[in-house]
């Protein structure tokens, strides 16, 4: 007994006339073309003792064998964050100017690149608080006691957002789990913010 | 939520419910993957229309206009659709929700979707909304334990995952607590699990109805035995009404309402069984690699010798009416099915005569078909060289065998007012022959029927409310349809238009409770129309109305009754006249499953249903009593005066003698099942309806198999699509107060003051600060309503928050551990300086000439305090040595006194026995003295 409906039924889009509109549309996961990042347009704002400052830290992370003061694309994250900065890998990427992902252990940046960068990075106010953080978090908090399973939170950072490699996940989660494997967000956050 | 814990039953949970968390979305809706989330929110995938899998999974690149760009997950390929084409994927946490009415994005493919995620991790029923949606497993799944019935006892819908059980109690309860009559609908196509669902309401009932153990010992014997029997009436049935075909190895030839009823206390006090439109051709007629009624297979296969010779039965290749011959079902033993139906039939209190006579017509039926005829050479006469078979039958059915040969070949029919002798042709032998064999099998059928229910009938008791199960065959599309076709489709048009209805009242009433004002529509109306075509007896008649009306006129024909078809209704706008050539579809009826093309060859003879009444009137009289009563209605058949001997148009034209019959004389088999389907009808509508839409998921057979155009075309049949499509017009979501603030506060930081504040209160400031369109929402007095799509927003919204969130805690832990690693490499490059600044310092001072003479000098310097040195080490020595002999001393006399100790102690010892001894002897003394004086007195 084949049932073979020769049309798709008529009616079907003939009625939801009276329908509602539908919800407007989501939102772009990113707003829309934001303007490329243009270092002329940025005004360095630091004084010479922070720019010497800055300049000590970069020879740091200099590993060119002459010492020729260049970094590659790679490091710029890190040299910014050592720096006191909070950049997603996206506003590192963006300051940079999208390259490739090949192009990142290749191409090398300078100091005087760098400062404007560094400048723009310090300038974006969107930077996440305390509550914030603590907020987000308990929405993995399944039994509503101020703990997420260790597990479960390794998971989140591992597969959410800009993932972290297991590495980072497993540094920056040392010796945070109590006995059953939870971890108490609140003091796991502010853990996190004082460094 | 509970959920029983402990060994087996857990394990047999896990057949029932979708994995870890408790079965419900609403309280397993933070277990989600959280991968699966991000992929959701960052991809935002969508459904799009594929060959293969009914809808396969993309992700949206760019969207221009109405044209939308997107790329496919499994082969990455681009591909621009239309909008319509693209349906919107709910978000993770609605995987496998238990009822499709929860999910956001009520669309085919989300429908499709989860039911299919649900069947592969064998999750075999899901609700959507009112219905209850089931797909066939095709394998024994450990859910029907009496474990799992106990589990479903006294629970509601919607604390257990979606089961039978649930719906049965579901109806139990509800008959029990409002007085209210029950009914059970099962639909669906044959091999979709209809049966086997509606056996195991019965078996729930008759479990849950009969244990109360309260009732004196002698009552409960009888129930017992009522229970035994209504178990055992499927079987019974099902041997005389099933067959295999190729859909299904075990399919219901046959619709029936099977009505238990109850009595106040719940116990079951009796049940009844109607039956509709038993497909009798497969009596006589089989198509390839289908069997007929399995009865006549288990009968020539387990019958015992004796048996055989008195029914005068052969082999099944002996028999024209077995069209394949014998054809075995896989995993069926046919005699072993016999000795079953035969041990059900004595347990529903069959007498083994009644047993035997209906065994002997089942052999008849099969005899008629072997009577064969031949032409006669001059003219169109047909004869019957070899009468053995005829001789057969006649003497299984008790009729004379010469007169049994005239009324076929020769029978008397009423011509004006004189009965003339009127000799047949082949064809119409032949004909007449196949009716007759067909009637007595469908009599045979009717006959058991009644028996089963005068078995199940207990006048004793009163009934006080039923539960009603109907199990019918759903809506059937071919690509040509005839008028069982109508018949079916016109049963389910009735039916969903009931469904309709209930969903009306339902939403009406929750709305109300809920006190929302919201005009509903009742789309039961919608269905009125269609029904009419079909229905209506004038003004203008309908389909079953005007092949009434064609069947008694004079020379009408299946085209003439199309003609007038077309004349009459030609102007319906569910009715379209077909333009193709003959040959192809007569006309359409637009179904609410759809258009529905339908031939109406033989319908005149079909609705009218004639029958060689010389031969019924023979049987009527015959001498087995059995076969008397099968044949005792012999009044109310189309006999053959109404059936001409027609010379032009086949083997039956009708009223070509030009006879006038009166009306109502008897009645037709549109009628007559028009009149049976109204007084099912009237009887649901007094019943509270459930409904359970049976899924056939392949036409394999197989376990495991979906197929998902074959599904998506039953969804649509079945009302699924067009439930959904109903409850997308209302606020299909509905989120308790609780909930919504619990998942959604998040995307109203502030909103909500810290201190205590009541679900609805704090849900209206949720809301306000959503800034959600007022159309978009309603608030209830628990819940929160939503319409369909809206959720999907607020749940994107979230994600999008919550994964801006974990960006930010992301950067900042990266920064924490950036710096950890800086501050660490600082303290390296200090510590690299300090040992930089002493390496070089040394390498200057190495050479300065005043550092080699202290180097030089340095250990001279040391020599000149050795004296000093020894002279205070032997100070010290002597210290100790002083301190030795002292210690050594001691210890001496120690061990001295000790010894000393010991040996006073042991002359101490000595002592006292000595002094104890020295006590006796003078006692010894003091007595003998006495004696010595003693003896001296006496002498």
């Amino acid at each position: 007994m084949q049932i073979k409906p020769k049309k798709p039924e008529p009616k079907k889009e003939a009625a939801p006339a009276a329908k509602p509109a539908p919800p407007p549309p989501q939102p772009e996961p990113e707003p829309p073309k934001e303007p490329d990042f243009d270092p002329k347009s940025i005004t360095l704002e630091y004084s010479a003792d922070q720019i010497e400052e800055f300049k000590e830290a970069f020879t740091l992370f200099d590993r060119t064998p002459t010492g020729e003061m260049k970094i590659t694309y790679a490091q710029c994250g890190d040299m910014m964050r050592a720096l006191g900065q909070n950049p997603t890998n996206a506003e590192v990427m963006k300051v940079l100017g999208k390259p490739r992902p090949e192009e990142m252990n290749t191409k090398m940046l300078d100091f005087e690149t760098f400062l404007p960068m560094l400048q723009h990075i310090s300038r974006s106010k969107n930077q996440g608080n305390f509550e914030d953080f603590v907020e987000g978090l308990r929405v993995f908090d399944k039994e509503g006691n101020g703990t997420i399973m260790g597990a479960e939170l390794r998971h989140v950072l591992a597969t959410l957002g800009e993932r972290m490699t297991e590495d980072e996940v497993d540094r920056l989660m040392a010796g945070q789990e109590d006995a059953n494997g939870c971890i108490n967000y609140t003091s796991f956050v502010k853990h996190i913010l004082s460094g | 939520m509970s959920r029983p814990t402990g060994g087996s039953v857990n394990d047999i949970a896990r057949f029932l419910s979708s994995g870890g968390g408790p079965g419900s979305p609403t309280s397993s809706s933070s277990v989600f993957s959280a991968a699966s989330q991000a992929d959701w929110a960052a991809k935002r995938l969508v459904w799009v229309p594929s060959e293969k899998h009914g809808f396969e999974s993309a992700s949206i690149r760019e969207e221009r206009g109405d044209e939308v760009d997107v790329v496919l997950t499994d082969c990455q390929v681009k591909v621009t659709l239309s909008r319509e084409e693209v349906q919107r994927m709910n978000p993770p946490r609605f995987s496998k929700v238990e009822d499709m009415a929860d999910l956001t994005c009520l669309n085919e493919a989300s429908v499709l979707h989860n039911l299919r995620e649900r069947y592969y991790s064998g999750l075999i029923y899901t609700y959507s909304g009112l219905f209850c949606v089931v797909v066939n497993p095709y394998k024994n799944l450990p859910i029907y334990t009496e474990s799992i019935v106990e589990m479903y006892r006294g629970k509601k819908r919607h604390e257990m995952p979606p089961h039978i059980y649930a719906i049965s109690e579901a109806a139990y309860r509800s008959m029990l607590q409002d007085r209210e009559d029950q009914s059970i609908l099962c639909t669906g196509e044959s091999g979709a699990g209809k049966t086997e669902n509606t056996k195991k309401v019965i078996q729930y009932l008759a479990h849950v109805a009969s244990s109360h153990k309260s009732g004196s010992l002698g009552r409960n014997k009888e129930a017992g035995e009522l229970e035994r029997q209504l178990l055992q009436a499927n079987p019974i049935l099902e041997a005389f009404g099933n067959a295999k075909t190729v859909k299904n190895d075990n399919s219901s030839r046959f619709g029936k309402f099977i009505r238990i009823n109850f009595d106040v206390a719940g116990y079951i006090v009796g049940a009844n069984i109607e039956t509709y439109l038993l497909e009798k051709s497969r009596a006589i007629r089989q198509a390839k690699d289908e069997r007929t009624f399995h009865i006549f297979y288990q009968l020539l296969c387990g019958a015992t010798e004796e048996t055989r010779a008195d029914l005068l039965l052969g082999n099944a290749d002996q028999y024209r009416f077995l069209t394949g011959g014998s054809i075995p079902v896989p995993g069926q033993s046919d005699s072993e099915n016999f000795t079953q139906t035969m041990d059900s039939m004595a347990i529903m209190g069959f007498t083994a005569e009644e047993s035997l006579s209906m065994l002997k017509v089942i052999s008849a039926v099969l005899q008629f078909g072997n009577i064969s005829f031949t032409k006669e050479k001059n003219h169109d006469q047909a004869s019957m060289p070899d009468n053995t078979a005829a001789q057969k039958l006649c003497h299984l059915l008790g009729i004379n065998v010469l007169e049994f040969t005239r009324a076929i070949l020769t029978p008397r029919i009423k011509v004006g007012r004189e009965y003339v002798q009127k000799a047949q042709t082949k064809e119409q032998a032949d004909f007449a022959i196949e009716a007759l064999a067909k009637a007595t099998y469908e009599r045979l059928f009717r006959w058991l029927v009644h028996r089963i229910n005068r078995a199940l009938d207990r006048r004793q008791r009163q009934g006080a409310s039923f539960i009603g199960i109907l199990d019918i065959a759903g809506f059937e599309i071919f690509q040509l349809n005839s008028f069982e076709q109508l018949c079916i489709n016109y049963t389910n048009e009735k039916l969903q238009q009931l469904f309709n209805h209930t969903m009306f009242i339902l939403e009406q009433e929750e709305y109300q409770r809920e006190g929302i004002d919201w005009n509903f529509i009742d789309f039961g109306l919608d269905l009125q129309p269609c029904i009419d075509l079909i229905e209506r007896p004038t003004h203008p008649p309908g389909v079953l109305a005007l092949l009434d009306e064609e069947c008694w006129f004079p020379r009408a024909t299946d085209r003439t009754f199309v003609e007038k078809l077309s004349a009459e209704q030609g102007n319906h706008p569910k009715f379209f006249k077909s333009k193709q050539p003959r040959g192809e579809a007569d006309f359409s009826i637009i179904h609410y499953a759809g258009k529905v093309d339908y031939k109406a060859n033989d319908w005149l003879v079909k609705n009218m249903d004639p029958l060689n009444d010389n031969v019924a009137s023979l049987l009527h009289q015959s001498s087995d009593h059995f076969v008397s009563e099968l044949w005792k209605e012999v009044d109310r058949i189309v006999g053959l005066d109404q059936v001409s001997s027609g010379e032009s148009s086949g083997p039956v034209a009708f009223g070509a003698a030009g006879l006038k019959t009166k009306k109502g004389m008897f009645r037709t088999v549109g009628q007559l099942y028009k009149e049976s389907l109204t007084k099912l009808m009237a009887t649901l509508r007094n019943t509270n309806p459930n409904f359970l839409r049976c899924i056939i998921p392949n036409h394999e057979k197989r376990a495991g198999k979906l197929a998902p155009h074959l599904v998506l075309d039953q969804l649509r049949c079945n009302g699924v699509l067009e439930g959904i499509r109903i409850c997308r017009q209302g606020f299909p979501n509905r989120i308790p107060f609780q909930e919504f603030r619990q998942r959604y506060e998040i995307l109203t930081p502030n909103a909500i003051p810290r201190t205590f504040m009541d679900g609805k209160q704090a849900s209206e400031l949720m809301i306000s600060a959503l800034e959600l369109d007022h159309n978009l929402f309603r608030v209830g007095q628990s819940k929160v309503f939503f319409r369909a799509g809206v959720l999907a927003h607020l749940e994107e919204e979230r994600d999008l928050k919550i994964t801006d969130t974990i960006i930010r805690f992301q950067s900042a832990a990266r920064g924490f551990l950036a710096r950890k690693a800086f501050f660490k490499k600082q303290q390296q490059l200090s510590a690299l300086r300090v040992m930089q600044r002493n390496c070089h310092a040394y390498l200057k001072l190495r050479n300065w000439q005043w550092w080699r003479l202290f180097t030089k000098v340095k250990p001279l310097l040391q020599v000149t305090r050795q004296d000093e040195e020894i002279q205070v080490r032997e100070a010290e020595l002597q210290k100790a040595k002083d301190k030795l002999t002292r210690l050594i001393l001691k210890l001496f006399l120690d061990l001295k006194t000790r010894a000393l100790e010991e040996e006073k102690n042991g002359l101490m010892e000595k002592l006292e026995e000595d002094e104890e001894r020295a006590k006796e002897m003078s006692r010894q003394i003091q007595t003998l003295s006495q004696q010595v004086k003693q003896k001296s007195r006496r002498d």
